[in-house]
């Protein structure tokens, strides 16, 4: 008889947890991860990591969300809070594959979100029309901080937050995105 | 903003204004002005709206490229509840000997066995708690070995990278509080034992990433035999070693050394005989 992960785990976490009282902070991390996970997955993909990593980079989002609110800190926008550690753990995430990679001779680039955000290969070769592969082609020529920016605003982050995820000035993230949104334009108008 | 009157009436709003407008990022002033020119000027609606097209575009083939790559919530979720559970009991995470990936073959990414076994070790630590509740923990006449009771001893460890482990910052055996010394006499059925003849000592060493957890101790014997916490402790550093000079993953070493310490310095230091002084 096979055993899925998800049963497996749901079990195992039946097992263990169901002994217990959930806490109100466990409650509410577990709330937020609900409102965010796929939004946070689509952002970590972004990043050329495989699913297992992106997920594993998610729950030690949330992991450390838990432990940022059991230490007393700051509430103040946490799902921009969540994005930002999002990307920290996901840029070490990506350069430990890539030295791990490059150790076994496996040359993992380094830039593999541009095949990763928006669209992985598999599903690029699949592009129904030819206005997506343009706009798949112009995508991945935009520079790594223009796809970024118009991931975070694709996943419903405010300017000022993506300034914050992305550690630059607001003004620089107007420009950023009004350049990719003109240049995805050009695209759609032909 | 970058569209102003004193450009003339053939001024057009520029794409980042647009863009900003469209996404709500522009304060009130600025928003009413744009509005009040798209009313009357053709084609920047008409820009506007390329850009919006744009933006559809983009998102319609982003999440349909994307969302079919996600997994279904219920086990990420399952899981993270039972991370979160054993983070707020501060409960240390079994060494790898005691992961599911080594009675399962294949097909499970190792977070879903690092956390399964996490969750099935606690479980199986609840059940004999339970069962055990309200007699003594110890086991009467069982005495220190060489290697440890394993349902006494299975080992602990704490989510610690190699990097950390590496850093010099991470501890090394830390001296064990004396009223977690007497536990752990009294779990071996020897209380009352004199700390000079026994080590009361971590079966994964910290600085091999091991727990500061009764889990992870036992009564290890100076004199009793060979294979004494001295030798133990050569095997500790030469793992460090390894680990840190990046010939041996720090899983591996966990695991080896408490599955079966002696096994594991027999095979580090490609002997049969302790190497070390056996005798204090």
């Amino acid at each position: 008889m096979s055993v899925t992960t998800t049963e497996l785990a749901i079990a195992v976490q039946s097992a263990t947890v169901s002994s217990r009282r959930t806490s109100p902070l466990e409650q509410e991390v577990v709330d937020l991860f609900d409102r965010l996970r796929v939004r946070l997955l689509r952002y970590v993909y972004g990043f050329g990591l495989p699913v297992q990593d992106a997920e594993e980079v998610v729950q030690e989002v949330f992991l450390s969300l838990f432990q940022h609110l059991q230490r007393g800190k700051s509430r103040e926008n946490l799902p921009g809070w969540v994005f930002r550690v999002a990307h920290n753990l996901a840029l070490k995430r990506r350069t430990a594959i890539s030295n791990a990679s490059n150790l076994a001779g496996l040359g993992f680039a380094q830039d593999a979100d541009v095949c990763a955000d928006p669209t992985p290969n598999p599903e690029d070769q699949s592009a129904s029309n030819q206005t997506q592969r343009r706009l798949l082609a112009v995508f991945r020529a935009l520079p790594e901080q223009d796809r970024r920016c118009l991931a975070l605003r694709a996943e419903g982050l405010r300017y000022r937050e993506i300034g914050q995820v992305l550690g630059v000035s607001l003004g620089a993230v107007s420009i950023s995105l009004s350049r990719s949104v003109a240049r995805l334009a050009e695209v759609a108008r032909r | 903003m970058e569209f102003n009157e004193a450009h003339g009436s053939d001024a057009h709003i520029s794409d980042e204004d647009l863009l900003m407008a469209i996404d709500g990022e522009l304060e009130d002033e600025e928003s009413a002005a744009v509005e009040e020119h798209l009313l009357a000027c053709w084609a920047c609606r008409a820009r506007r709206q390329e850009i919006d097209q744009a933006i559809a575009v983009y998102t319609r083939v982003r999440q349909r490229n994307l969302d079919s790559k996600i997994p279904a919530a219920a086990g990420p979720r399952a899981l993270l509840k039972a991370r979160l559970a054993l983070v707020a009991e501060s409960r240390p995470v079994p060494p790898p000997a005691w992961r599911l990936g080594s009675l399962l073959r294949g097909g499970l990414p190792p977070l879903w066995l690092q956390v399964a076994a996490v969750a099935v070790i606690a479980a199986l630590a609840t059940v004999i708690a339970g069962r055990w509740s309200g007699m003594h923990r110890g086991i009467p006449g069982l005495a220190a070995l060489s290697v440890p009771n394993a349902s006494l001893t299975p080992g602990a460890t704490i989510l610690a990278s190699r990097n950390q482990v590496c850093s010099g910052s991470n501890p090394n055996n830390r001296p064990v509080p004396a009223s977690l010394q007497r536990k752990v006499f009294e779990e071996y059925g020897i209380p009352g034992a004199k700390s000079v003849a026994y080590e009361v000592d971590y079966l994964i060493t910290p600085a091999l990433g091991g727990a500061d957890d009764i889990h992870n101790l036992w009564p290890q014997s100076y004199s009793e035999t060979a294979w004494n916490a001295r030798v133990k402790d050569a095997l500790e550093d030469r793992l460090h070693d390894l680990v840190c000079d990046g010939r041996l993953d720090l899983a591996t070493a966990q695991r080896d050394i408490s599955a079966n310490w002696i096994a594991a310095y027999k095979k580090y230091f490609q002997t049969d005989i302790p190497l070390e002084p056996a005798n204090p």
